[in-house]
């Protein structure tokens, strides 16, 4: 079946968000991917691995820098985070025409404050040697890159006056830190005694490995010197500051630094403190330039600036920024069979690792669709009654973000206004109406040619700090509104993901290619080359080179047979099929439930069934048949009248992948009648050639879903609890945010206990956290007879920003739980490990001269990790084609005092437990299960599932 | 040299809505409008506000402002100026180029020649008397676009404004309406311009008397003549470029291809909706359509356009792909403002999107996963 692309694709069709899945080939080419909901602007879709735990390397990182829903970090709009920015996603104000009248609160954020940057995650101790708070994002997007915004506000309808733009803000609200910064900072290691010698392990064979980063060779030795600016009166658009300032370019110099709000200067000014005056149009604006400090040559502030004259460096080389990266839209690719075209792009950042300071530069894509709202709309019109499917238009569109040409703004759509149409008349903020054709037409020279076309409507963007002020909201022509991101209906079209992946994975030896083109362009360019001058940086043009471990392959134990996962591809789903699984659990009393018209792959299913199950050990008695129509309702029904306690589990045959068919069934089965079940989508079964592997899938799933184990792999630790959490947030509706617990009920870590947190949107998980591990830890006694020696903590789904908040909060918040349960003195021991999947940084092995992707099971701990961290890379899983996107682990807190040795070792091996998948995937298998039980209950459930389901991987 | 000031110390006694300097730039909008001009430059941009607001403008192909303080490269590189995404997406029809100068009103510089609009939108009283001087010269004289509109304070409305100064610091002079149509009259008279007066900002009821707050001059160039030939003027660049920017436009083909082909999509996919839902009926191996097959809405606005399309060659079917012939394509006047013939929309789809074998039409899937799933016919 490897390499199969028929197969996968099939089993991609299961993939309906939240559907479970049954297998996923993570190496056949291009599967379509289960969907997170569509999401934004930077094509939105998953990255690598996303319901297919494997990651597909460069896929990933290629089709989606957006983060899906269920991934994103605690407490941040995560999904967006990449989504609505900079160009596109600056500026809550109205493009379009604002509904309220003059008296409206001014909308935050002319500027790029009101980008949907992370709502300020809990402020960190401010880091030293920065009094006054930087207003700039390190690496982003303050710095000059929107200097301009603001003009374009200036003229934008009557709402931007200058009144508005001079309005006082306060300092508090600036201070946004770019995450990254913010987190490297954070010295972790200081507090573990038992590696500070050395975070390197030994264990596996040695190799060499490249990784897309460039040494920094020559960087500025002297001292620098920091001035903060101050505007009076207050502007807030960082374009608008950034302009008024280099009104005195020639008394600041052109060699220069500008965050927005303190500057970075070569040399002293005359003064510690010189007032000047700028024009903003006739508006007098009062500049105080007051020194602040020296800054060592070593500071990490000065990282920040070098981030910043980087971006402009990229500028200057003519590439586009579109939020927060920059493209070259002269290398754009169109397709125009899709609608869609992609520009290539990088990403970047300068920080400081182990031994050297590197510029970490990766590619990344950027995608544009052809595509506007209203052809969304008019594509779900009923073509014979012309009515417009509104239930349907209303889930596609609403939570998508949406781009408008006219003033290069995205609005996030949150309903659509049926009763309102184009010639409706609004008030601008001057009081005079108009209707929005009229306004289109005058301001913008734009015609709405449909008339009878419905309203968007956006209640502007969210943000923590905002959370409170009411939002008047803003109507939007959907002719005018672009969509962005990939929706869901293309992630279904395998030709669009294939035709994109071809594009956008870049496999080892392209990516490299890419990069060197990038480095030959910022050697060979005369303006860069000046600009770099002044500060005298200069960048090593070859990737950063070192040694590397591959870790032995790993011992799977199925029953009494024992296998290896197979070097290259990670991988055993022929041997496990071929023999009794590791605890069986027999089918007597079940149910299938299948549509009348379906009835043909509901039996062929069962025969198919009936072949596999033997071999795997399973006794499965006939099940119940049960027709069903094609509703909730008919489901629900059947199901209340023949689900008893007996019933093991229920198998649904589905027709099409309807997702409110499938959350209704879900629902049912998880809250109201807890029952283990099955959903397959009737056409996976249509084709016979791949009907066995599909049925064995689904045995094998099933058999989990009852609570049975499939394998186990040696881990080494004893008396010990293995805790996954991963955090999902559901932007689209603005629900509440849903963590996964999931924690090890046994030894061998074949059985999990599944608990979920809800929060509100942007909190902290603290709070439930202390519930979830006394109860994990009473299962646990219960089954084991003592409390674990042991607690090992997996944490994903953690932002950028947020380290130094779980060092502060959830960490402390652990111990206290574990004190209260435990008695004293019982030495209880923790280790808290943070799991990063969205990095940067790859690595590469060379082999016959090219490039290519690392063997599953290298480890990196070494040049690329931080001194301050006990942190190291794995690469885990196998991709069949682009890059493979390595996993960080970042060891924050551990009183077991493991060895790097030996956490490596545990963590690599728990990537094998993930039972959905007979191979390796990216993180380890309770982190993932976290997030497949998050993910169903935000996406599907939206209620705390039955505790009685609680020790069975129901989600899976 | 945009100054808005008018409205700014005076907030009891006179307020003008929408503000003056919007109204000033509209004025110009509306004669944009009126003549389409393909070259455009505004003398004293300030902070290129009205090349921002002319850029919307189809007609435009060349945008040029000076400005003695034109500001930094930079400034205008990330301002919105630029292109944005948003103009790759859908690019105009025609060329724009957009430069900025630094420099001034009353020095010659080759590259403003033959313009068919120039505007000096509250700039001539920024001039000292040396340079008010030279300003027609080099304007009319040199210059010498089609149309030219002069805009500046009417100091008649002044006493209006509590503050009885000039509007603004740098205001060499202020003149009433008969000091400027003086100048202006002289002025047109000598470099063969007809000239209009007019203004913007009404006075308030009862001070009908003073007029227009802003008073505006329209010149236009007498003679239709072939003026341009004997304008073979050395070059001369005086002018410091701080900034110039291409858009991307439909005369590119890349772009072309890309919104013709998303308009064929669009076309061909509201068809295929109807096709599913409408009686069909098997000819010759194919299945087509008993009705029209015209989409019902949005594509089509007038009864012409439907009979147009309603003529054309129907849709069919065979197995699983629908095809959409050409001839019925170029029928839908969204595709048929970018192609004019049947022949240029084969080429040029021939290398964009798919079409059948004699490439007389365009070839889609018939089912896509929407009407798979929610079309229930």
């Amino acid at each position: 079946m490897r390499g199969k692309s028929g197969v996968t694709h099939l089993l991609g069709t299961l993939g309906h968000p939240g559907t479970e899945r049954t297998s996923r080939k993570g190496r056949s080419p291009a599967p379509p991917r289960p969907a997170p909901p569509r999401r934004g602007w930077d094509c939105g879709a998953a990255r690598g691995g996303r319901g297919c735990p494997r990651g597909r390397g460069g896929a990933g990182r290629g089709l989606g820098r957006a983060r899906g829903p269920e991934d994103p970090p605690a407490g941040r709009p995560a999904a967006r985070r990449r989504l609505g920015r900079g160009g596109a996603g600056r500026g809550g104000r109205a493009g379009g025409p604002d509904v309220t009248g003059p008296s409206a609160p001014p909308r935050r954020g002319c500027c790029s404050r009101a980008r949907e940057r992370a709502p300020p995650p809990p402020p960190p101790p401010p880091p030293p040697g920065r009094e006054r708070s930087a207003r700039g994002h390190g690496l982003g997007p303050r710095g000059g890159g929107h200097a301009a915004e603001a003009a374009a506000h200036c003229q934008e309808g009557e709402e931007l006056q200058l009144a508005t733009r001079l309005r006082a803000t306060s300092l508090k609200e600036r201070k946004h830190f770019g995450g990254i910064f913010r987190d490297h900072v954070v010295d972790t290691r200081q507090y573990l005694e038992h590696v500070r010698e050395s975070t390197t392990g030994t264990l596996g064979r040695p190799v060499k490995l490249f990784t897309n980063h460039f040494r920094v060779t020559s960087r500025p030795q002297q001292v620098t010197y920091k001035y903060n600016i101050d505007y009076m009166p207050d502007i807030e658009d960082g374009k608008v500051r950034s302009e008024l300032l280099l009104q005195h370019k020639a008394f600041i110099g052109e060699c220069h630094i500008f965050d927005g709000s303190s500057l970075l200067l070569p040399h002293k000014l005359l003064l510690p403190k010189t007032e000047l005056v700028s024009l903003l149009k006739n508006q007098v604006v009062k500049l105080t330039i007051e020194f602040i400090s020296e800054l060592s040559p070593n500071s990490p502030d000065c990282l920040r600036y070098y981030n910043i004259l980087f971006r402009r460096i990229l500028k200057q080389m003519n590439l586009k920024q579109v939020g927060r990266n920059y493209y070259n839209k002269q290398e754009a690719t169109e397709f125009f069979n899709h609608k869609l075209v992609i520009w290539p792009g990088y990403v970047t950042s300068i920080l400081e690792y182990e031994t050297s300071i590197t510029l970490c530069a990766d590619v990344n894509h950027k995608l544009l669709r052809m595509q506007t709202a209203y052809d969304l709309i008019t594509g779900l019109r009923d073509p014979q009654t012309r009515k417009e499917d509104v239930e349907q238009v209303s889930k596609e569109l609403i939570g998508s973000i949406v781009f408008t040409l006219y003033n290069n703004k995205t609005y996030r759509v949150d309903a659509i206004n049926w009763e309102d149409n184009p010639r409706t008349k609004f008030k601008k903020s001057g009081g005079a109406e108009i209707t929005f054709v009229d306004y289109y037409r005058e301001q913008y020279n734009t015609e709405v040619t449909d008339l009878t076309q419905p309203l968007l409507i956006s209640k502007g963007k969210w943000k923590k700090s905002q959370q409170d002020t009411p939002h008047k909201p803003i109507m939007l022509v959907p002719e005018l509104c672009y969509l962005t991101g990939l929706s869901d209906k293309m992630r279904k079209d395998y030709r669009v993901m294939r035709d994109l992946a071809l594009h956008m994975r870049l496999d080892p030896e392209r990516r490299q290619h890419e990069l060197r083109k990038l480095m030959n362009t910022i050697q060979t360019n005369r303006e860069v080359q000046r600009e770099l001058q002044l500060w005298d940086l200069k960048f090593d043009t070859n990737f950063v080179s070192f040694s590397g471990r591959i870790l032995k392959e790993v011992r799977i134990f199925q029953g009494r047979r024992a296998f290896d996962s197979h070097p290259q591809f990670a991988d055993w789903s022929r041997e496990t099929r071929s023999g009794p699984l590791l605890n069986v659990k027999s089918l007597d009393h079940w149910l299938i439930l299948y549509p009348t018209r379906n009835y043909g792959a509901a039996s062929s299913l069962v025969q198919s069934l009936r072949k596999v199950t033997p071999t795997m050990g399973i006794a499965m008695r006939e099940a119940k048949m049960l027709e069903v129509s094609d509703t909730v309702q008919s489901y629900t029904t059947v199901l209340e009248n023949h689900v008893s306690s007996k019933t093991q589990m229920v198998l649904c045959v589905l027709s099409s992948e309807k997702k409110d068919l499938y959350d209704g069934i879900k629902q049912y089965l998880c809250v109201k009648c807890p029952t283990p079940s099955q959903c397959v989508v009737a056409r996976t079964l249509d084709k016979p050639q791949t009907l066995m592997t599909i049925a064995t899938k689904i045995a094998q799933q099933m058999n989990c879903k009852m609570g049975g184990a499939l394998w186990k792999v040696e881990t080494g630790l004893q008396n010990a609890m293995c805790i996954g959490i991963d955090c999902f947030h559901d932007i689209v509706n603005r629900r509440k945010s849903i963590a996964g617990f999931v924690s090890s009920i046994n030894q061998e870590l074949t059985q999990w206990f599944s608990q979920c947190i809800f929060q509100e949107s942007g909190q902290e998980l603290v709070n439930g956290l202390k519930t979830c591990l006394e109860a994990a830890l009473k299962l646990w006694c219960k089954h084991n007879q003592f409390l674990p020696q042991a607690i090992i903590v997996y944490r994903d789904g953690v932002g950028d920003g947020q380290l130094q908040a779980l060092m502060d909060h959830e960490v402390p918040q652990i111990e206290s739980s574990l004190r209260s349960v435990y008695p004293k003195d019982s030495g209880v021991k923790l280790t808290f490990i943070v799991v990063k999947k969205r990095i940067n940084t790859r690595f590469f092995v060379e082999s016959q001269g090219r490039l290519q992707n690392p063997l599953p099971g290298t480890v990196i701990d070494v040049e690329v990790t931080k001194r301050q961290w006990y942190d190291f890379f794995i690469v885990s899983q196998s991709v069949k084609d682009g890059t493979v996107t390595p996993t960080h682990y970042n060891v924050i807190h551990d009183t077991v005092c493991f060895t790097p040795d030996r956490i490596q070792y545990l963590t690599y091996r728990l990537c094998h437990m993930y039972y959905n998948l007979p191979g390796v995937i990216r993180v380890p298998a309770p982190c993932h299960y976290a997030h497949k039980l998050a993910y169903l209950v935000g996406q599907s459930i939206h209620q705390e599932p039955h505790h009685s389901l609680a020790s069975r991987l129901f989600y899976l | 040299m945009v100054d808005n000031c008018e409205e700014v110390p005076t907030k009891e006694v006179i307020e003008f809505r929408p503000p003056l300097y919007k109204q000033r730039y509209f004025f110009v909008k509306n004669l944009v409008q009126q003549h389409k001009p393909k070259k455009v430059a505004d003398l004293g941009f300030g902070d290129a506000t009205l090349i921002w607001m002319l850029k919307y403008h189809h007609c435009i192909e060349h945008l040029v402002g000076v400005d003695t303080y034109a500001g930094s490269t930079s400034q205008w590189e990330i301002s919105n100026l630029s292109p944005s995404v948003g103009d790759y997406l859908v690019p105009r029809d025609l060329d724009l180029t957009i430069t900025l100068y630094r420099g001034s009103a009353v020095q010659k510089d080759s590259r403003l020649v033959g313009f068919d609009l120039m505007t000096c939108i509250e700039l001539i009283e920024h001039l000292d008397s040396e340079d008010l001087a030279k300003f027609p010269e080099v304007v009319f004289g040199y210059y010498s676009p089609r149309i030219i509109i002069i805009s500046t304070p009417n100091s008649e409305f002044n006493p209006l404004f509590p503050a009885s100064t000039f509007r603004h610091l740098d205001h060499k002079f202020e003149w009433n309406r008969m000091q400027f149509q003086t100048w202006a009259s002289d002025v047109a008279n000598l470099y063969n311009y007809s000239v209009e007066f007019t203004g913007v900002g009404s006075p308030p009821a009862g001070a009908e008397h003073v007029g227009y707050c802003t008073q505006i001059g329209v010149f236009q160039k007498n003679e239709a003549k072939a003026t341009e030939s004997c304008i073979s003027t050395p070059e001369e660049h005086v002018y410091e470029t701080v900034f110039t920017t291409a858009y991307p436009s439909l005369q590119e083909k890349k772009n072309l291809l890309l919104v013709l082909s998303a308009e064929v999509l669009r076309a061909s996919n509201s068809m295929r909706l109807r096709f599913i839902v409408d009686p069909k009926k098997k000819v010759n191996g194919r299945l087509v359509p008993e009705d029209s097959c015209v989409p019902r809405y949005g594509l089509i606005v007038t009864d012409a356009q439907r009979a147009q399309i309603e003529s054309s060659p129907k849709p069919y079917c065979v197995g699983k792909k629908f095809y959409v012939p050409l001839e019925r394509l170029i029928t839908f006047p969204k595709v048929n403002r970018l192609v004019d013939s049947v022949e240029r929309l084969r080429s040029l789809l021939s290398e964009a999107l798919k079409l059948n074998r004699d490439q007389s039409a365009l070839q889609v899937d018939l089912h896509d996963h929407y009407s798979r799933t929610m079309l229930s016919y």
